[in-house]
């Protein structure tokens, strides 16, 4: 057999197998589908053939990067989770998909993104910390307006602008939406049986950052935790299809983790020590070469005083 | 709304600079020459052979040509200095100068007549772009405002301003262009292009207005005209989600086209605090006519009379009205209607706060009246006399207003009633402060009178800045 | 607004009945309003109509920036204004009016989750196809959209929708996609769809007003009610919805002024 695939997504911490919802979901997609990825945790996003993570780079159709496009290729290679879904199921899976595309991401990003003391807090210093150097500078405030620009666009209001009516709004969305998937998954431990699908995936990639990133404000999480079956579902899918991140919960804070890709993000790791030490060669070349253009006339008498001296010696030779 | 979107950008330039002339200058500039040959000239008659003007770059001389051109006609040398004055005024008042000096010689070379003379101006021209930059804090958000000015841009005192203010809410930008006629400083064009964001709490009203003007100003006799076309692109919207429904059914965007035209006599003294003379002001505007949605004949006038009484106080009456006309069978714009009541109209009363609403938002009405009267007083004991002190008033003030909305088939005698039904009037008494040439601040305790049920009255001190009062 | 008073105010509401004077306000019917509009306008009537709900249709030319989300149509009942469905559900649920109340969690859940979908697939792709399809944004959508402004008006606010439109299609993947490939999901829809209703509900009310507008309504390309013809269940869905609940005619009539009024061609 060919090569395998390569997936390209966002590191993952807090005992996530990554801490980005489009990631989770295609990653808990592939693992149910049992597709063998060869799968690259990055913190840099231009390192993604895309641009974007998650990415999937393909033999046939370049790079895909939209989840959605991501678990369609999957399917046509043969990696189906969907396989047993009869019409209706497939079509229920369709349906609670835009359930969470218009009811729970908004105020995923929100929570995430927006809300102030959870951005500040958490989310843009976790990127800020995991992202290497001169991009951690500005990449987490263009991910925020992309995110922000994103929630306009969900919700179809050019003029949005966060606050609290805002908030209430995205909230009870999202509360709502909680408690229609904890009613429609009742006591199962899939929503489909006893074997996960894609609705599944989906599922699961939401509801894992909002049930293991610890957010100063934390609405949505204290919902989610008296909802039992959905955090166990979450659980569940964590420990059988993710067991090696479970391990590295608490040490979290070690740039080395035991996961089977670590093998492949070294070098990233070490070109990126390179590429950050060349930057700042650089930086430090350029302004001394910047200094030195202004100081020139200080410099010059000193080397035609050097000059002179070196004739004088030749002479005494 | 009318009143509201005075432009920040100011076409006319130089106010400032108009008050920092010091005629002193003038006169003492030629005075050593003077004395020297005080014998010879003081009562010949005298030619003024040249006149040289020094230190001009790009400004074209043609303009400074009809400016000083009165200055030959000097017949002898108090003469020659009373013109070389006003010439220098004139320069000035181009706003293209940063300063004007006079020197006054006799003439010399081989065709100097033995009374001869030269003028000489020296003149210093202001920087080909002059930039500024400003940070706005205040009522939950926080703007910057990037200025731009080109003054004298082609030579001939034209003058292009630009202004652009970048805010966390709102961006609004305001593109002037300002062209004098040669030699006639007050005959002058002005193109406007501009973005302007207003939110009108008082009707729970926002409005963002695209567009862009051309306007003509002339002097006619001791009368003021000012011709103006304005397109302008109107966006209305809910400024909170509980406004009320009848400003809910304002909302959307409209295209307004109006000509429109001001004449105005001005004989007062002073803008703000003026002991003398009167003023009257009549502006009419007629939209629909050259295209857009709106459509409505809009009239409008001022009048101002100021009197001297004892002791340096000022007695002041005015009065406004207003009518504004539906044409077409179209219901007016919120936007266009007028509004009365405030700190700077009728006093006592909540800002634009009178006449119809509906749910707490003032819809404003198509006909209003305002009457003021005024008994302006220096400060008691009068402190900071002929300084500080001059800066401030007391006054005393009888207001007196309405505002309605009016049955056109009702015919002339209806209106009269209708006007004169349900008046609200206040008295009282406050401090104003005069800020520069252009605007002030009222501190008043006001007795609002005559309240009909929705108006909102500010009972007792009111505090009021403005710039057009009554 | 507080939450306490908020909380309040919509407690007032749901003591006050349902007024005889509420209006439904939508963009004008004959020279205007648009496809995806009137759908989600004939779905609030539906709804109201199975409720029992009296309320009186209003067309105004800024229906659109009226509405206190953009988004028409909305209900103007007493105090309140209510915009979209989904709200609009729950505003009537507040007083007491539901068509829901007969189903089990797993149902409801269900049937939220195909409103979203409706939202999701129908509602985007008629938004695709009024602005995205050059034909029809250029022969169709513009004009009407910009019938009730003046020049140059008409045109600036024609061009700043399609761009909104046609960059929320970019952002959520849609802005490749060819008409074809819009129908194929349409179509992916209906299959779907076609299994799953249950006694009337606001989901039947939402898929009637978009099937229902989509069959009689002609655009540039038939290919879109062609689809859905093909499923048997979903036209004979419509048919029974229409007689059950507009018997009056009242709609019938107001399509059939509507449909004329649209640019046949190709």
């Amino acid at each position: 057999m060919a090569a395998p695939l390569e997936l390209y997504c966002w590191r993952g911490d807090w005992g996530l197998p990554s801490i980005d919802t489009e990631c989770l979901t295609v990653l808990a997609y592939s693992k149910f589908a049992g597709a063998p990825l060869k799968i690259h945790k990055i913190t840099n996003p231009w390192k993604s053939p895309t641009g974007t993570l998650p990415a999937l780079k393909t033999r046939e159709e370049g790079s895909i990067s939209k989840p959605s496009n991501i678990i369609i290729h999957l399917r046509k290679q043969k990696y189906n989770a969907d396989y047993d879904l009869s019409a209706k199921e497939g079509a229920d899976t369709l349906a609670f998909v835009s359930l969470l595309e218009e009811k729970l991401l908004p105020a995923l990003i929100y929570t995430q993104w927006v809300d102030s003391k959870n951005y500040v807090d958490v989310t843009r210093s976790w990127y800020a910390e995991n992202i290497s150097f001169p991009l951690n500078f500005f990449l987490p405030n263009r991910m925020q307006n992309q995110q922000l620009e994103k929630l306009r666009l969900v919700r179809g209001d050019p003029m949005l602008e966060p606050g609290e009516q805002l908030e209430k709004e995205l909230y009870r969305d999202a509360l709502e939406c909680m408690t229609l998937l904890s009613q429609r998954l009742g006591s199962h431990k899939f929503f489909f049986g006893d074997f996960p699908s894609s609705l599944d995936a989906y599922v699961f990639g939401h509801l894992a950052p909002l049930l293991k990133i610890k957010l100063p404000n934390g609405k949505l999480q204290q919902h989610l935790n008296s909802l039992d079956n959905l955090r166990n579902f979450c659980s569940n899918i964590l420990l059988l299809y993710f067991p090696s991140t479970g391990q590295d919960n608490s040490s979290h804070k070690t740039p080395t983790h035991a996961d089977g890709s670590d093998f492949d993000s070294e070098p990233h790791l070490r070109r990126n020590q390179i590429l950050s030490a060349l930057f700042a060669f650089g930086a430090m070349l350029g302004y001394a070469i910047l200094t030195g253009i202004v100081s020139i006339e200080r410099v010059q008498p000193q080397r035609a005083l050097q000059a002179r001296k070196r004739a004088d010696d030749e002479e005494a030779d | 709304m009318g009143s509201v979107h005075a432009k920040s950008l100011d076409p006319l330039p130089m106010h400032g600079r108009d008050l920092g002339v010091n005629p002193d200058d003038v006169i003492e500039a030629p005075e050593p020459e003077h004395e020297a040959k005080q014998e010879i000239l003081e009562n010949k008659d005298v030619v003024v052979q040249h006149v040289n003007i020094q230190g001009l770059g790009r400004t074209k001389e043609d303009l400074l040509g009809y400016e000083i051109s009165e200055v030959f006609l000097a017949k002898n040398l108090i003469d020659v200095m009373k013109k070389a004055h006003l010439a220098r005024q004139k320069l000035l008042r181009l706003g293209i100068f940063k300063d004007v000096e006079v020197l006054i010689d006799t003439s010399e070379g081989a065709d100097a007549l033995p009374n001869g003379l030269d003028v000489t101006f020296e003149v210093t021209e202001v920087k080909r772009l002059t930039g500024s930059y400003n940070t706005m804090v205040g009522n939950n958000e926080g703007s910057m405002v990037l200025g731009l000015k080109l003054p004298n841009m082609f030579g001939r005192a034209e003058k292009l301003t630009f202004q652009f203010s970048y805010g966390t809410k709102e961006t609004s930008y305001g593109l002037s262009f300002f062209k004098p006629q040669p030699g006639h400083f007050e005959r002058n064009l002005t193109l406007n292009m501009y973005k302007v964001t207003g939110q009108f709490p008082w009707s729970s009203l926002k409005e963002t207005d695209r567009g862009m003007s051309a306007e003509l100003n002339f002097p006619l006799g001791i009368t003021n005209h000012t011709l103006k076309w304005e397109g302008v692109w109107r966006e209305l919207g809910c400024l909170a989600r509980s406004a009320s429904f009848a400003v809910r059914e304002e909302s959307g965007h409209s295209l307004k086209s109006a000509l429109s035209h001001t004449v105005s006599v001005d004989s007062r003294n002073s803008a703000i605090f003026p002991s003398r003379g009167a003023l009257l002001r009549v502006n009419q505007e007629l939209a629909g006519y050259t295209g857009g949605d709106a459509s409505f004949l809009k009239e409008d006038f001022e009048l101002q009379m100021n009197r001297r009484l004892f002791w340096d106080s000022v007695l002041s009456a005015s009065l406004w009205g207003g009518m504004l006309y539906p044409l077409g069978g179209q219901p007016s714009c919120i936007a266009d209607r007028f509004y009365l009541g405030g700190p700077t109209s009728v006093r006592g009363f909540g800002m634009y706060s009178i006449g119809p609403q509906s749910e707490g938002d003032y819809l404003g009405g198509e006909a209003y009246w305002a009457g003021g009267l005024h008994l302006y007083t220096p400060l008691p004991f009068r402190p900071g006399k002929g300084g500080f002190g001059d800066l401030f008033r007391t006054h005393f003030f009888l207001n007196a207003g309405n505002l309605c909305n009016l049955n056109y088939g009702d015919g002339p005698r209806a209106h009269l009633q209708k006007l004169a039904e349900c008046i609200r009037w206040s008295y009282g008494a406050g401090i104003v402060l005069r800020l520069g040439n252009i605007a002030r601040l009222e501190l008043n305790y006001c007795v609002p009178m005559g309240v009909q049920s929705g108006d909102r009255i500010c009972d007792g001190v009111q505090f009021g800045a403005g710039i057009r009062f009554l | 607004m507080s939450l306490a008073a908020e909380a309040f105010v919509s407690q007032m509401a749901a003591a006050e009945p349902w007024p005889e004077n509420a209006t439904l306000y939508q963009p004008l019917k004959e020279d205007q309003i648009l496809l995806s509009d009137c759908a989600s306008s004939l779905a609030v009537q539906t709804y109201l109509r199975m409720c029992g709900l009296p309320v009186q249709v209003a067309c105004r030319a800024n229906a659109e920036y009226m509405s206190p989300s953009g988004k028409v149509p909305f209900v103007h009942v007493g105090n309140q204004v209510v915009s979209e469905l989904g709200p609009i559900v729950q505003f009537t649920k507040a007083k007491g009016h539901s068509l829901s109340d007969g189903l089990d969690d797993v149902q409801r859940a269900e049937m939220k989750a195909y409103m979203e979908l409706v939202n999701n697939m129908l509602l985007t792709a008629e938004l695709y196809i009024q602005w995205c399809d050059d034909a029809t944004a250029s022969e169709i959508s513009r004009p009407r959209y910009s019938s009730p402004y003046s020049w140059p008006l008409n045109h600036i606010l024609a061009y700043q929708k399609q761009w909104e439109v046609r960059r929320k299609m970019n952002a959520i993947g849609w802005g490749g996609k060819t008409l074809e490939q819009v129908c194929r999901i349409r179509s992916a829809f209906a299959t779907s769809s076609a299994q799953f209703f249950f006694q009337p509900t606001e989901l039947d009310a939402l898929v009637f007003g978009h099937l229902f507008t989509i069959l009689t309504t002609r655009l540039t390309s038939t290919e879109l009610a062609e689809r859905i013809k093909s499923y048997s269940n979903l036209l004979s869905f419509c048919r029974r919805i229409e007689q059950s609940y507009f018997e009056d005619k009242i709609l019938s009539v107001s399509l059939s002024l509507f449909i004329p009024s649209l640019i046949p061609s190709l």
